[in-house]
């Protein structure tokens, strides 16, 4: 039986008495659960992030995207408010917009046979409609208003633009609640963003192994030998992980630590301890918002992250492509009223993240590792999430998974698999 | 002064040698290591950037790497052999032509580059294609990269890039 065909309830007695402290590998391999996924979260009562206002200025601009693995466009209409709509013709299903942006004029027209819908999405004609000398063409009972795009619901919070499929979800705000909104507008502020620049890398493991990453300050210690070298994540700085009342929601938080006493680092192996920086731009973070924090690394529910690592600030959404790869896009991005001090701070320092990043790199490494390794699981072999006790709990800490079984808690509900305590 | 005066192309064969040449040592030091060779290719103030096309053509700077000394290209060599964790892998870049032309800031060349990856189990992807953009100088009788963009069309990224390029 194909996988994406198994009912609708199956899977949930995948999960074991331990809550989620225990995550089934199946989870990130099994073909069905994968397509409930995209059903239940993706396209279901969540809001997913699609862009940048800045990104779309002019009217008719538009930038393509993916929600799970639909295709959408983020486009600028004459009023100058934002639609979100399908990037899939209503006739027969073609691909609209090809090019990554640009601008679509006053109209979306579908290349194959220019079915034409206004930047709502709405079909207002196509070439023919009543055919050639009264032959052919659509029936005169044929609604153009019945056969639009596909059009999603859309919200921005200061110039950071997620939509939803499902027109039913609570607004953008109640969805992450007030403290994940206190900590979003702590960076998104309001002032006018632009774009740095974009990279995109596609990575050989599950979308929920990236999300758990960044919900993991305890590898961020130990696996970042780059860091732990210059003092930029220690485990024992002062920090906070901050869940939120759903679960699924967080922020990881630390002020900047020193290089003094790098010996001690809780038994971390420090490859080159002796190794020291020329370029002490990338570590000295010019302080722009209104605290200490030089490393804050929240992730809403389900895919997006939204870093702030020294000066460089990114969101990286998390695109999933079959249970086994997802692409993550980077959007650096800074303000409109950058100096151009931070101009170059914010280039130089992306050196940190990315593709190539000092820091990233072994993550995308250790998330590739992870997915050879889950791979050749059995039934009822699951990953262990101990670290930090078993609860879900904020802390005034690092040495915890407490996030990532939040996450798991928001998962198993919005699949269905179980609305468990722990 | 306008540009045709100011950009000939390089027509004296053994300095297009030379800088062939100097291409291929550069390349070989990526491929074959040892890494620690690598910045000895640059001027000590210059530029290395790894830059998308998408970005390149969008009038975007931001490069996955971008480093303005040789000190912050030692930085790099250095990190990647001592403080970063990644699969095992071999680079191999197979390098086109160059159009070199002679500019009042010294030897601007142009060529197209195609760079794969090999994994330990000896599975072989393309890592990317690309195109150096690169500024070259002679300084003590030995030409040095002044510049090198590296300006790379697969911008979506098989993975990490672990290597300079």
């Amino acid at each position: 039986m194909d996988g994406t065909q198994s009912p609708d309830n199956s899977k949930i007695d995948i999960w074991s008495e331990a809550g989620t402290t225990r995550v089934p590998f199946e989870v990130y391999k099994d073909a069905g659960i994968y397509a409930q996924e995209l059903e239940k979260i993706f396209y279901g009562a969540s809001w997913n992030y699609v862009g940048l206002e800045c990104e779309v200025p002019q009217a008719g601009d538009f930038r393509r995207n993916f929600i799970g693995e639909r295709e959408v466009l983020m486009i600028r209409k004459d009023d100058g408010a934002l639609s979100v709509v399908e990037n899939r013709c209503a006739h027969r299903g073609a691909q609209l917009c090809q090019a990554l942006s640009g601008n679509t004029g006053n109209a979306i027209m579908c290349p194959y046979h220019q079915w034409t819908y206004t930047l709502d999405g709405e079909l207002t004609g196509m070439p023919f409609k009543r055919g050639i000398n009264g032959k052919g063409g659509l029936n005169p009972d044929f609604d153009l208003r019945a056969h639009g795009l596909v059009n999603l619901r859309v919200e921005s919070l200061n110039g950071v633009v997620f939509a939803s499929f499902d027109h039913d979800v609570p607004g953008l705000s109640e969805y992450l609640g007030p403290d994940m909104v206190k900590y979003f507008t702590r960076i998104f502020d309001g002032r006018g963003l632009r774009v740095v620049g974009y990279e995109r890398q596609v990575i050989d493991c599950n979308w929920k192994l990236q999300m758990e990453n960044l919900k993991d300050p305890y590898h961020a210690g130990i696996l970042h030998l780059f860091l732990i070298s210059f003092g930029l994540f220690r485990l024992d700085q002062e920090s906070k992980c901050l869940v939120d009342d759903s679960k699924g929601h967080s922020v990881l938080m630390t002020a900047k630590g020193t290089e003094e006493g790098k010996e001690d680092t809780g038994g971390v192996r420090i490859a080159a301890p002796d190794f020291s920086l020329t370029d002490h731009d990338l570590i000295q973070p010019r302080l722009e918002f209104p605290d200490n924090v030089t490393l804050s690394i929240q992730t809403l529910f389900p895919s997006i992250i939204i870093q702030a690592q020294c000066n460089t600030l990114a969101t990286r959404q998390v695109i999933p492509k079959g249970p086994g790869s997802h692409e993550l896009v980077w959007t650096f991005f800074g303000f409109e009223d950058d100096d151009n001090e931070m101009k170059d701070l914010r280039l130089r320092q992306a050196n940190l993240m990315g593709s190539a990043g000092y820091v990233t790199l072994d993550d995308a490494e250790a998330l590739e590792f992870s997915q050879v390794g889950l791979s050749g699981s059995h039934d009822g072999d699951a990953a262990v999430l101990e670290i930090g006790g078993k609860d879900c709990e904020s802390n005034d800490h690092l040495v915890t998974e407490s996030l990532i079984r939040g996450f798991y808690m928001r998962y198993r509900d919005a699949m269905g698999h179980g609305k468990v305590g722990v | 002064m306008d540009q045709a005066e100011m950009c000939q192309p390089v027509t004296d064969d053994a300095m297009l040698r030379r800088i062939e040449r100097l291409q291929l040592n550069y390349i070989e030091s990526i491929d074959d290591g040892p890494l620690d060779k690598w910045p000895q290719f640059f001027t000590d103030k210059c530029l290395y950037t790894v830059v998308s096309r998408d970005n390149y053509d969008r009038g975007m700077e931001l490069g996955v790497m971008r480093f303005e000394s040789v000190g912050m290209l030692i930085d790099r060599a250095t990190a990647t052999q001592h403080a970063a964790v990644f699969a095992p892998r071999i680079i191999r870049h197979v390098l086109g032509p160059a159009m070199v032309d002679d500019t009042r800031g010294g030897y601007r060349s142009r060529c197209n580059v195609v760079i794969y990856q090999t994994s330990p189990d000896g599975d072989t992807v393309l890592l990317m294609t690309a195109t150096y953009n690169d500024l070259i100088v002679e300084q003590d009788g030995v030409l040095k990269f002044k510049e090198k963009r590296v300006i790379y069309d697969t911008h979506r990224i098989p993975d990490s890039i672990v290597y300079p390029l």
